[in-house]
């Protein structure tokens, strides 16, 4: 097992990994940028290093200093969390270099996962159903043809894409030119590389993804679904629940052995997650990302496992802790994230300082989180304060649940999503369940014309 | 006055400045401790006082440079008065010009993060 490790990180996941670490008996490394000095998770480490200021391209992405602090502290191992340097393959290779383990797969598996289009060729490849779709198209021309080939509608996708940018649904030929540009020119923004393929779309779908855990034995494991159709109109996610609600056992089955299926072919070793559409029981792969997610706890306290811990070990060399038959769902889990969003303007981000923080607890309430009273939120970085998670013996006990502590949440002083997510719980579409990923923008539209 | 600014985000950065100086450093002796604005250039701040501090743009280990400079050693003019070594990279930290070194914050072979600071430089 490591001795020492470096999270390369902030907010909640830091917080997060800095207690797996702990509990592993691991010492922790923490890195912040000088917006962030007064953080949780740099109050959590063992140890802690500012490597910028506050814009992320000279912290938490500047590789050199992140590299440079894991040297100096003595750490054998980084955890990059979820965005900024989770899935550069580049930047696992520069830990390879000076020995030091990125905790994550092989940079290969991240490379090709990362690039979207060769990520559907492998798991077509390996038998995994996808979306009818194209290659790399060149220009406006090639699709246009595509489209037509296709049939409306499609969607647009940024093949470095991620976070729902770069992505753009077209229903008919006269909207894809100005569909095309925008969503050519947010993913060149976004991710340098402004290179796009298309996609049918799959109307009103839900989208259910699949975590799997392998270590470098071969062992790979499923860790069940989760639903996360509650998705802003961004294509964020704002609340996932596990397992996903009134979905036929013969469709579940169906994910869970098809994202075996592929995590094999792609020799994964670590924790991994496979995104599905799922429209009238037929099942698309979407994408496969190499990382720990933002939603991990809901599979956690619905099956009783650690997975940041067994991802720290399996990183290690060490072997699954647990088999397939061992992995029991227990119940009902719900995750309603907090952002620091103003939900009545399209969930803009919002920045302050944090004047009164009470966070929930109790009977079946998990809340992984890293702000306090006085709290600065910088405006540079991922708007989610909290995740508050509830877990029930049943979906309608864990939705109460989450009524509740949403109800004893109080976050003063800036704009945040609790009410929205309290409104969600209280909804009759959502309690019935199994709605598509349209259900959240026509929810806040319909209480925009309640206002 | 420097600090007399009208647009709000600035004025927000100050007093972030102020709230975060006991974590950014070793105690700063002089009035530039807590009025100081952290620097988003990372390379030194000025105060109306004639005090530079000089801070590391570089998380690593800092090496003295020789002759070593203690409190009080006089610089005629710009020089090296240390590198911090950053994956086996040298990156000199400099005086900036002449003048006496009022402070000294960190030890050789001491490792060092991003802005903090090294050095106190009076003109």
């Amino acid at each position: 097992m490591f001795g020492k490790l470096l999270i390369a990180n902030r907010g909640e996941i830091a917080v997060r990994i800095n207690r797996a670490a702990h509990e592993l008996g691991i010492e922790t490394v923490a890195i912040y940028s000088e917006a962030d000095r007064g953080s949780l998770h740099v109050r959590n480490a063992d140890r802690s290093f500012c490597v910028g200021p506050g814009p992320v391209a000279r912290s938490y992405l500047n590789i050199p200093n992140i590299i440079s602090a894991a040297l100096i502290s003595g750490a054998d191992a980084i955890h990059p969390g979820y965005g900024f340097l989770a899935e550069n393959a580049r930047f696992a290779e520069i830990c390879a270099d000076h020995g030091l383990t990125f905790v994550g797969p092989a940079p290969a598996t991240i490379a090709s996962m990362g690039d979207k289009a060769t990520a559907k060729a492998i798991m077509a490849q390996a038998g995994v159903p996808t979306t009818p779709g194209t290659d790399i198209l060149g220009n406006v021309g090639e699709a246009l043809a595509a489209a037509a080939a296709l049939g409306y509608p499609v969607m647009l996708k940024a093949t470095a894409g991620g976070g729902g940018k770069g992505m753009r649904g077209v229903r008919n030929p006269d909207e894809l030119e100005h569909a095309f540009a925008t969503a050519q020119a947010e993913a060149e923004a976004n991710f340098k590389d402004g290179r796009l393929y298309m996609e049918k779309l799959i109307e009103r779908p839900r989208h259910v993804e699949v975590q799997i855990v392998g270590d470098g034995f071969g062992n790979v494991v499923h860790v069940g679904e989760r639903d996360c159709s509650v998705q802003k109109p961004s294509h964020q996610k704002l609340i996932e629940e596990a397992p996903a609600p009134r979905l036929g056992a013969a469709v579940r089955a169906r994910l869970h052995a098809v994202a075996l299926e592929a995590a094999r072919a792609v020799r994964y070793s670590s924790a991994g997650t496979l995104e599905f559409l799922v429209s009238n029981d037929e099942v698309y792969f979407m994408e496969m990302n190499t990382r720990i997610q933002v939603e991990h706890p809901v599979t956690e306290m619905l099956y009783g496992v650690d997975l940041v811990k067994e991802q720290i070990r399996v990183a290690a060399g060490e072997r699954l802790s647990f088999e397939q038959s061992a992995l029991v769902p227990r119940g009902h889990a719900i995750e309603c994230r907090i952002n620091a969003e103003e939900a009545s303007n399209n969930f803009a981000p919002a920045a302050g300082t944090l004047t009164d923080v009470a966070l929930p607890g109790g009977c079946g309430v998990r809340v992984d989180s890293h702000v306090f009273t006085g709290l600065d939120v910088p405006p540079f970085y991922d708007s989610l304060l909290a995740k508050v998670v509830t877990h029930g013996a049943s979906r309608d006990e864990a939705i109460d649940r989450m009524i509740a502590a949403l109800g004893d949440t109080r976050i003063a002083g800036i704009k945040t999503t609790i009410a929205i997510c309290r409104d969600v719980m209280r909804d009759e579409t959502f309690r019935a369940g199994g709605f598509g990923i349209d259900f959240l923008p026509n929810f806040a539209a319909a209480s925009a014309v309640a206002r | 006055m420097r600090f007399r600014i009208d647009e709000e985000r600035l004025t927000i950065d100050i007093r972030r400045a102020e709230r975060r100086a006991p974590f950014a450093a070793p105690a700063v002796e002089g009035p530039f401790a807590t009025d100081a604005p952290l620097p988003s250039n990372g390379v030194a701040v000025v105060d109306e006082s004639p005090r530079t501090v000089v801070k590391a743009e570089f998380v690593g280990i800092v090496r003295f440079s020789r002759p070593t400079v203690v409190r009080g050693t006089s610089l005629p003019e710009d020089r090296e008065l240390a590198y911090v070594e950053s994956l086996g990279i040298r990156n000199p930290v400099r005086s900036g010009g002449p003048g006496r070194v009022a402070a000294v914050y960190v030890g050789d072979g001491e490792a060092v993060g991003y802005g903090q600071p090294l050095f106190a430089i009076e003109a």
